[in-house]
């Protein structure tokens, strides 16, 4: 039932969506933003601040970014390059600081 | 220090906490209800007061603010103690009771524990070039005009709560401006003409940068984009209303077990792991969890219930229907200090 931010993210990270999440649940990557799906508690209090819209409902994903909803999911499951395991719920983006990895999706476009 | 004697505790009084209160209540147990945030309501309050909620069984549509509302009236007949702007923090078990503790340094002795406590402790986000104000000048929270009676006040922020805040205190201010780091406010549209129609001066793409005053705020700077040097204004009231954090701060040290570090496990009946604390609402988890108000209801009577049977293992499971009597007489929590 989460956010997801899509593509329109990449290369921009504005990072307001950060400030406005009430449980800390957005991940910095290297390029990219992402919303922790087992953290997000689907508020959208980061919507509407996003300048470039790249964020929206797991339920209302533009058709094109379809392949988001499933990329935020895996930057937290699997394993990123240069780390030992898998993010999962860390509980806060707070407590890991940015990532600095992407998912091969993101790293690729 | 305040002592509270009370049979159940109910940690969180939003939605689920509240009805809980109600339950408490039919069960004839004494009750207490203990909550991080100044009033009551919890998410529901914090950051939904005016969006209409549709899936509350019987109600087509009901205000975030109506349904909190009646969920209090609901509770009333019955008499919880409302423990307020404090937070539940250690737990310790005895053989007979547990004893809460709470950040304003109250203890609670009950017998058992039920935890609405959602997505965590509520905390205001913090305005930095104000912090040395507050309590001084700087408020999170407005439950009360009166202390901006004739005063130049500055409200921060843009969704509903500075909307609100800045249209409830212009009558009485002598000045009220309200000040938003963006273009674009997330407030109501209806809250949004009020202000537009109201004396209160909007400064947008703007942020309160430095406070000052000699020990009691007297004015503050503005920096708005686009603009060399700051604005000055006069300002002995500044409230901050930048949104909460959540966080499942102290009940992390209760020994509970948690899944994915924010949830506790619970069984059938509303258990958690430790004995004597059961959990409703958001804050649970078990296969096939649905996290909404809705589900919340029914969970908080089951655990209510269930703790009731804890309490007095005599006691049957079910509490009879609402319909069999009317509210019996309350029994009062009792508060000394």
């Amino acid at each position: 039932m989460p956010y997801v931010i899509a593509g329109p993210c990449i290369d921009v990270m504005d990072k307001s969506c950060i400030e406005e999440c009430p449980v800390d649940c957005i991940y910095e990557g290297d390029r990219k933003l992402y919303i922790n799906p087992k953290e997000c508690i689907d508020c959208g209090a980061c919507e509407p601040v996003c300048p470039v819209e790249a964020i929206s409902q797991d339920r209302r994903v533009a058709p094109e970014y379809q392949e988001f909803v499933e990329d935020n999911r895996r930057f937290f499951t699997d394993l990123l390059p240069g780390r030992a395991q898998p993010l999962g719920a860390p509980g806060g983006a707070h407590k890991t600081g940015a990532i600095g990895a992407d998912t091969p999706l993101v790293a690729k476009l | 220090m305040t002592i509270v004697d009370t049979d159940l505790l109910i940690v969180g009084a939003g939605p689920v906490g509240l009805f809980g209160a109600y339950y408490a209540g039919v069960r004839g147990l004494r009750t207490a209800i203990v909550d991080s945030l100044p009033e009551v309501g919890g998410q529901v309050s914090a950051m939904y007061p005016e969006k209409q909620i549709f899936d509350i069984a019987g109600f087509p549509a009901v205000s975030g603010r109506d349904l909190v509302a009646n969920l209090v009236e609901q509770a009333a007949p019955y008499r919880p103690a409302y423990l307020l702007g404090q937070e539940a923090q250690d737990l310790g078990r005895g053989p007979a009771n547990l004893r809460v503790r709470t950040s304003t340094g109250t203890e609670i002795v009950c017998r058992a524990v039920v935890v609405t406590g959602g997505i965590g402790t509520f905390t205001p986000r913090r305005l930095p070039a104000g912090e040395d104000y507050l309590g001084r000048g700087l408020d999170y929270f407005v439950p009360s005009a009166r202390p901006y009676e004739g005063k130049d006040v500055v409200v921060v922020g843009g969704g509903d709560s500075a909307v609100d805040w800045a249209l409830m205190l212009h009558p009485v201010a002598r000045t009220v401006t309200l000040v938003h780091r963006r273009r674009q406010f997330r407030a109501q549209h209806a809250s949004l003409r009020h202000l537009e129609e109201s004396p209160v001066s909007v400064i947008r793409d703007a942020q309160v940068t430095v406070t000052g005053g000699n020990g009691v705020l007297d004015h503050v700077e503005i920096t708005v984009a686009g603009e060399d040097t700051p604005r000055r204004l006069d300002c002995q009231r500044l409230v901050a209303a930048l949104g909460f954090t959540a966080n499942l701060g102290p009940l992390r040290q209760w020994d509970l077990d948690l899944h994915d570090n924010r949830h506790l496990v619970v069984d059938s009946a509303m258990r958690t792991n430790v004995p004597g604390v059961f959990a409703a609402g958001d804050i649970v988890d078990y296969d096939g969890k649905v996290r909404l108000i809705a589900v919340g209801f029914g969970e908080v009577a089951t655990a209510v219930n269930n703790a009731a049977v804890h309490i007095d293992p005599g006691a049957q499971l079910f509490p009879g229907h609402s319909t069999d009597n009317p509210a019996p007489e309350p029994r009062r929590t009792t508060c000394r200090t």
